[in-house]
This record gives C-alpha cells, sequence and structure tokens, in this order.
C-alpha cells in the first residue's frame, strides 16, 4: 500500500475551496507547550529507549527535563502571559498527578488539554488495541477528573502511536490528532467510526528538534517570523494553520526566554490572527468544512 | 573490485578529464551558466517492503519505530502543498523545472503529474519510491526490472519515456548507469563531480552525466549538515556568483536538486526565491531543463 492505508486522501491546497477562519482572519495561531513527565525509572517495553545514554537512571537528562516543570515553565508563562496567549497544552497526563501547581495555572489561564501520554517515556508503539482502548480511557477520566474537560485531541506520547491509532482516537471520542506533519490547514483523516481530522502541528517551528542541534534561539525566533510572514501573505486568499511547539525546559532556559518575547509579540502586533487552540481549531472545522472536504477530495484519487 | 594503482579513473563508467585541461563549452547565446532546477518528488511508503535498502531517509524527526506518522507525513507536505510554492517561485524566475518523479507519485497522485505538464515541467525518473533505494545490494536483473518499472510509470502516467533519471537518495549500484541506458534513459543526475555535462560510457546508446551540486542539495545542506536557512539562500548566491565568473572562460552547468518537502515549507521559500531571483537577474544565464542542456552538449562537446 503506498497512500497511508488510504489514511488520508490526497488534496492538493491550491485546489481546495476557501477556507475562511471566525472574522476573516488569516492565520489560526495555536501555541502548543509541551509539559511533560519523564520517569526516572521507567521500563522499556517496545522498540524505543526512553534513556539511551546510560543504565537508567539518567540523572543528566532526567534532570534536564525536569528543570521545564521546577523553573522552566513558569519563567515560560510570564511570556505567555504578557501577550495574552491561551495555549493548548500538549500534555503528559501524569504532570496534572505529581505538580498540582503547574496543573492549577493551566487551569486558572483555561487553556485547552491535548493529551500527550501519559508520560513521555511511555510509547504506544508495543499497545495492542485493548491496551491502548485502556490509555484512552485513561486519559479521558484524568483530564476530566483535574479540569473537568472533555479530551478532544491528542499527539501521540512522544509522538509514538500503532497503525490503529487514529481509529481508536475516533472510537473514544476524540476528534483531532496532531502527529501528522503533512499541511497548512486541517484536513479529514479517515477512521473507522466517528470523524477525525488531523490540527497541523511542527516538528519544524519545535524547540525540541532545533535547540538538540546547534540552532538557538535567534534562529528559532526569525524562522517563526519568516513562517508567519508567508503563511500570513497566503491565509489573505485561504486561511492557514500556524503552530508553534515549545517545551519548557528548552525555551524557559534563561538565555533563550527574550526568543520566545520577541517572537510573539511580532506576531500578536498583526491584524487578522486568530489565536486559539486545536480544540477549538478542530471544531470549526468539523462543524464547516468536513464534510465538504470529504467530498472534494474524492476528485483527486488514482 | 579495488582500484589499480594506473592513471585514470578507478572504474569504466566515463573518462578522467580535468576541467582545467578541457576544451571550451559555449551555451547558447554564450550564457555563461546554463541554470536546471530539479524538483525532487518523491513517495515516502507508510510500510516498504521487506528487504527494501534506503540511507536513514530523513524527515520528520529521523527514523523512528513503526509507524512514523511523522517522518511519513513530513514527506507528504511536499506533495500536498510545498510543490505549489516551489512551482511558483520557479515560474517567477522562468525557470521551466525539471520534475524527478518516482513511480509511486506518478501512480498516486495522477492530479501532480497534470499539474507538471500543464506548467510545462520536463519530468525525469526517479526510481520506485524514497524508501526503496537501488544499490548492490539488489541483484542485476532485479535493477534492470526496478528501472524497467520506474520508467514505465512514468511512460503510462505522463504519455511519453523520460531522457533523464536521477535515483532515489542518488542510489546506485555499479551497473546503474548502463542498466538506465539500455532502459532508454540518456541523461544521469547522480553524478556530483563535475560543473559541465560529460559523456559516460554506454554499450546502447548515448549516455550524458548532468552532475548536480551536491552542496547546493537543500537536503545536504539544511538537513544532513543543518545550516541554516539564511546560509543556504547565500550559499545558492556565493556558488552562483563564482560558476557566473568562472563561467565567461568556460560554461558551466548549475543544476540544484531542491525537495518540496523540506524547501517548500513556509519559512524556507523566501530564501529560494531570493537566491534564485539573484541568478537570473544576470545577463547570460540559460535556465534550461536537463534535456534542454542534454541535446545542447550532445552537439557542442568540448574537447578534452
Amino acid at each position: 500500500m503506498t497512500i497511508q492505508q488510504n489514511r488520508v486522501a490526497y488534496s492538493p491546497i491550491i485546489e481546495r475551496p476557501k477556507l475562511e477562519w471566525p472574522n476573516g482572519a488569516r492565520v489560526a495561531l495555536w501555541i502548543a507547550p509541551n509539559v511533560e513527565h519523564y520517569e526516572y525509572l521507567p521500563v522499556q517495553d517496545g522498540p524505543r529507549n526512553p534513556w539511551p545514554r546510560t543504565p537508567y537512571p539518567d540523572v543528566q537528562q532526567y534532570t534536564y527535563r525536569d528543570y521545564g516543570n521546577r523553573v522552566g515553565f513558569w519563567r515560560m508563562l510570564e511570556v505567555l502571559d504578557k501577550h495574552k496567549i491561551r495555549c493548548c497544552v500538549s500534555l503528559n497526563m501524569a504532570v496534572l498527578e505529581h505538580f498540582p501547581e503547574i496543573a492549577q495555572a493551566m487551569v486558572e489561564r483555561d487553556w485547552d488539554f491535548m493529551s500527550h501520554g501519559i508520560y513521555n517515556t511511555r510509547y504506544l508503539y508495543s499497545y495492542t488495541e485493548e491496551q491502548e482502548r485502556e490509555f484512552y480511557r485513561d486519559n479521558i477520566e484524568t483530564l476530566r477528573r483535574h479540569t473537568g474537560k472533555q479530551l478532544k485531541g491528542m499527539l501521540g506520547p512522544a509522538i509514538s502511536g500503532t497503525a490503529a491509532t487514529p481509529d481508536l482516537m475516533a472510537e473514544a471520542g476524540l476528534i483531532y490528532h496532531t502527529d501528522w506533519m503533512h499541511d497548512d490547514q486541517p484536513v479529514p483523516i479517515n477512521v473507522k467510526s466517528g470523524k477525525l481530522i488531523s490540527v497541523p502541528y511542527s516538528i519544524e517551528l519545535n524547540d525540541s528538534p532545533l535547540f538538540r542541534l546547534n540552532y538557538e534561539g535567534d534562529y528559532f525566533a526569525e524562522i517563526v517570523k519568516a513562517q508567519f510572514d508567508q503563511l500570513y501573505k497566503e491565509g489573505a486568499e485561504s486561511g492557514r494553520v500556524m503552530c508553534i511547539a515549545l517545551h519548557p525546559f528548552l525555551i524557559g532556559q534563561p538565555h533563550r526566554i527574550k526568543y520566545l518575547d520577541d517572537m510573539l509579540g511580532y506576531i500578536m502586533s498583526h491584524e487578522g490572527v486568530w489565536q486559539t487552540t486545536a480544540d477549538e481549531i478542530a471544531e470549526y472545522y468539523i462543524d464547516n468544512y468536513y464534510d465538504a472536504a470529504v467530498a472534494h477530495a474524492k476528485q483527486f484519487s488514482a | 573490485m579495488t582500484a589499480q594503482r594506473r592513471p585514470g579513473m578507478d572504474h569504466e563508467h566515463h573518462d578522467w578529464s580535468p576541467i582545467s585541461t578541457r576544451g571550451v563549452l559555449r551555451w547558447p547565446n554564450d550564457a555563461r551558466v546554463a541554470l536546471c532546477v530539479i524538483v525532487t518528488l518523491e513517495h515516502m511508503e507508510w510500510d516498504p517492503p521487506e528487504g527494501s535498502f534506503s540511507t536513514d531517509v530523513v524527515g520528520g524527526l529521523g527514523v523512528r519505530p513503526f509507524p512514523d506518522y511523522a517522518r511519513y507525513s513530513h514527506r507528504d507536505y511536499g506533495h500536498r502543498v510545498g510543490i505549489f510554492r516551489v512551482l511558483d517561485t520557479l515560474e517567477r524566475h522562468g525557470i521551466k523545472p525539471t520534475i524527478a518523479m518516482d513511480a509511486q507519485t506518478a501512480e498516486e497522485y495522477p492530479y501532480l503529474v497534470r499539474h507538471c505538464l500543464d506548467r510545462g515541467c520536463e519530468i525525469i525518473g526517479h526510481g520506485i519510491s524514497a524508501s526503496q533505494m537501488i544499490s548492490s545490494n539488489m541483484p542485476v536483473e532485479e535493477e534492470a526490472d526496478y528501472i524497467q518499472k520506474a520508467v514505465e510509470a512514468l511512460r503510462k502516467a505522463t504519455g511519453a519515456a523520460p531522457a533523464g533519471w536521477m535515483g532515489p537518495e542518488y542510489g546506485e549500484s555499479a551497473h546503474t548507469p548502463q542498466l538506465l541506458a539500455q532502459a532508454g534513459i540518456k541523461y544521469l543526475c547522480d553524478w556530483a563531480n563535475d560543473e559541465q555535462p560529460y559523456p559516460m560510457r554506454s554499450p546502447s546508446g548515448e549516455m550524458y552525466a548532468l552532475p548536480s551540486m551536491l552542496e547546493l542539495d537543500d537536503v545536504h545542506a539544511l538537513w544532513t549538515r543543518r545550516v541554516t536557512v539564511q546560509r543556504y539562500g547565500l550559499l545558492l548566491k556565493e556558488g552562483f556568483d563564482a560558476l557566473y565568473r568562472d563561467g565567461q572562460q568556460n560554461g558551466r552547468v548549475l543544476v540544484i536538486n531542491v525537495h518540496p518537502w523540506l524547501i517548500g515549507q513556509p519559512f524556507r521559500i523566501g530564501f529560494l526565491d531570493d537566491a534564485l531571483g539573484h541568478m537570473v537577474r544576470n545577463q547570460g544565464v540559460w535556465s534550461a531543463t536537463g534535456s534542454e542542456i542534454i541535446d545542447w552538449y550532445r552537439t557542442h562537446q568540448p574537447g578534452g
């Protein structure tokens, strides 16, 4: 099978009907901090080793990430508050249980919550369908218990998944999946029951791949601005989605924080930006465009 | 076979020919630089067939366990979104694209085939898929069959057999140029060792190398080497400037291979646009497709 199990129908962006965001916005901007917890002594139960550098524990890497929850998150929050950003957090659900102050800070700000699994050291690769069903039940229940909110979407834990993930997400009542880096607009994902879409996340405008390599904050700010300029121009014709993905242990470092301030200041100074969440993008798209998009894409199939 | 210590190449595909002693190549209208942009449209398989060889085919967050949603879908961005930004950019600068298209793209994306043809692109062979490279792991009959399938897919989709070829991820065995010649291919872009086309030895029909500049390949620069996108734009301009200077004495070819999933991202496209604008502003730049360059070269080969 060449096209991924026919999960996503081919649809060239230039042929699609115009996508109109609320209030005629050109760009739907969502900010996705990945608020995570990595276990001190995880169990490797699949192909990926959570801490490949040393036998467990890897105190260097464990504490590097935990810094995000103790310090980085709070520094990042000051900048997000300054620009009045309402985030859609990509959340390891166990954070709600381990770190109540972080849970409270997110709830107080009325953020939306996208699952990023339970822990960032527990991947989906090896799950059976029944285990994965239980995983969604756990995610939904944990979020409801701590925030009162209904879970709507997921970025797989450490961007892991199984071939059945979209079907099982939809079965559990979720409406969006953000593991797809394939577009600048939401698009339907074919599932066995219900409706599921992808909301474009980013592994390009993302502090994690950038700062693991030899890029720094200034480069991040520059490419974010360049991305925004291009999408803003194109968004005059048809709406675009722009996501900025953050990790508090990286962007919350003292030497980087000013670049977050800089990029958000630049973007938010523009008219026509719908600063929103993946939850809201997904609901809006499903209500207004889903059925037409499915019908429209049929003409491009081989 | 290891190299024999004697003058010349350690293979039979082409002769040794240093550019310093080569005769002069003149392009049409005495252009200094023949500029060719190859746009690679390749499909990444969700689950490649067992035994297929690929290098750590880039994209996503690097190679992750199956199912690798990020890498697969990052590549598909090129087909859904990036290609149109790249084609618009080339069109704005009057550059007719040479599209390296794999068989899976030709078969599964009929819209893109039609779109590229309608825009006057040349389409050249690019194997079966990004996740199935040619390599010496393939028995020679299997390789011949692979090439035949790729050529046939393009003939069926476009109505014409491709004249040119670029292997997925520049993959070849030691037989590839000859097998391509047998399949009717006239020129090959995998060989990154010159700034002019050159003839390759072939038992069946003419075969030429149209060398691409590996360092200016966006995957090589932006992904493998992690050059910043600003620096990449400058790299393209500086590379062009030197070829333009040297092309006054002896014509040069500048073949740039770009990938829509990468250079077609919103924050990157402007740097390609800027660099190509810098190039075509100059007098004496001949923008041409691979076939146009090779057709000219066949009858205007420098001696030496």
